[in-house]
């Protein structure tokens, strides 16, 4: 059966007086991956950082409607947006380790949440690491500093970090677009793995990225929800127009 | 944001040579059922000839497909598209052999050249050249509201072949003297119900490109 985790009713976004988003709904399910795909300044990135209230830090930003995830607005004036962030996580673009060792960069969420027990912590950082499909590459190394890892290792760890304060929904903006393509078919094939456990949304501008790993294609332009559907539907018979011009690369 | 332009030199240059199979296909069967009505042997000969310039286009055709979809990744209406001109080609490539096999049976068909008009047999090849050259106009023209059409003329055609055989099997058990031609026939009749055949898959790999839908193996209201 499908559940929906997150779920967006007739949202608007602006920055400023500038409307970024108009109107979007939309139900992403549980354990699955959904990719965002759009040309540059079409609203997915804003729209994957509506999901967890980074947009908050943008000054002049204004949202309308309602974003739900388990039913819960989290809009709403209750929510901790701390305990939100914790379930909600978030990779970027640029992999962003602290200048600190690789155990440090994973240990640091559970740290904060209260976790002191070295033991425990270790438990931690072992799985959080072998579920981000890196610990056999460091497991000899975990004092090395995480700056002296290679990119594609640096986003893994990353997505460590994430997963050791145990997020039920990782969003990811373009997590491989800068790197090549072997750490690039790593971290398909570990967002494939974390399905199991995890939602995951993902912004891409590769499109055969987003044909490969994601089982829902939403299609943002200008600012709006052209289409959402099945990736295999999206890649093979799209319904608007708009979508087949842009996967086929005639927009415009 | 400009298109791909070398993807569609690519789509071009493969409607263009899938505009070039279909048109030398429909010589070859055209050529070989007129041979066969006609019983012009130098015609039927000429089929013969014809094949191998078939053999080297359904190859070019194959390998600019495999290009595409290596360089080009193609998906939505070109991926339809791509994969059914793969399609249509192997079964034009089909039917360029089935114009040939018949030209190669009209020469022993002899003194028994009348019998093949006392069974139709003229007539169903004369409709279904008709009907390939229809089904192949519409693989330039995406024109897919005729495919019903083709669907309905494919099935008729069957029907008339499956009696021609019967007419012919009859023959066979009556009069011993004819078993070795009315063999012969029989394959001439089976080789224009393929052609038939391949004509309504066309049709349904022109529904596939432009509506996005499998219709193969599904029942049709007569």
């Amino acid at each position: 059966m499908i559940v929906e985790k997150i779920q967006t009713e007739n949202m608007f976004l602006h920055y400023g007086s500038k409307m970024a988003l108009n109107d979007i709904s939309i139900r992403i399910p549980e354990k699955k991956v959904t990719a965002f795909i759009g040309p540059s300044g079409c609203g997915k990135s804003t729209f994957l950082r509506s999901l967890n209230r980074m947009n908050d830090l943008i000054d002049g930003v204004k949202i309308e409607g309602n974003i739900l995830i388990d039913n819960i607005n989290i809009y709403d004036k209750n929510i901790d947006v701390v305990t939100l962030r914790k379930k909600v996580g978030m990779e970027f673009q640029k992999s962003n380790p602290f200048a600190k060792s690789i155990y440090e960069n994973v240990a640091y969420g559970p740290r904060i949440n209260g976790v002191s027990d070295r033991k425990q912590l270790d438990e931690i950082v072992e799985t959080a690491l072998k579920n981000a499909a890196i610990w056999e590459e460091v497991k000899d190394r975990l004092g090395d500093s995480a700056l002296g890892l290679s990119g594609g290792q640096q986003q893994r760890l990353c997505i460590a970090r994430t997963l050791a304060v145990n997020p039920e929904i990782v969003l990811m903006d373009e997590p491989a677009s800068a790197l090549d393509p072997l750490s690039t078919a790593k971290i398909e094939e570990l967002i494939v793995e974390l399905k199991e456990n995890y939602t995951i949304v993902i912004v891409t501008h590769n499109m055969q990225q987003a044909a490969r790993i994601s089982d829902l294609t939403a299609f943002f332009y200008l600012g709006e929800l052209i289409e959402f559907d099945k990736t295999k539907k999206m890649f093979t018979n799209p319904n608007k127009k708009q979508t087949e011009d842009y996967i086929t690369g005639r927009f415009g | 944001m400009e298109s791909n332009r070398i993807f569609d030199l690519e789509l071009k240059k493969l409607a263009q040579k899938m505009v070039q199979m279909c048109s030398q296909v429909n010589v070859q069967v055209n050529n070989a059922l007129t041979a066969l009505k006609d019983y012009d042997l130098d015609l039927a000969k000429k089929v013969v000839k014809n094949d191998k310039k078939i053999d080297t286009l359904d190859v070019k055709i194959d390998k600019l497909c495999q290009r595409i979809f290596a360089l080009q990744q193609p998906v939505a209406s070109d991926l339809r598209y791509i994969l059914s001109a793969l399609k249509i080609n192997n079964d034009l490539e089909r039917v360029g052999d089935h114009a040939v096999n018949i030209a190669k049976r009209i020469g022993p068909l002899g003194d028994y050249r009348p019998l093949v008009t006392e069974l139709g047999v003229d007539t169903v090849g004369q409709e279904t050249s008709l009907l390939f050259a229809d089904v192949l106009s519409l693989v330039e023209s995406h024109d897919v509201k005729y495919c019903k059409k083709i669907y309905g003329r494919a099935a008729s055609l069957k029907v008339g072949c499956e009696a021609i055989a019967q007419k012919v099997l009859d023959q066979m058990m009556h009069k011993s003297e004819v078993v070795v031609v009315a063999s012969n026939i029989l394959i001439i009749v089976n080789l224009i119900e393929r052609i038939a055949g391949y004509s309504n898959n066309i049709a349904e790999s022109i529904t596939f490109v432009v509506k996005g839908e499998i219709v193969k193996h599904k029942k049709r209201r007569k």
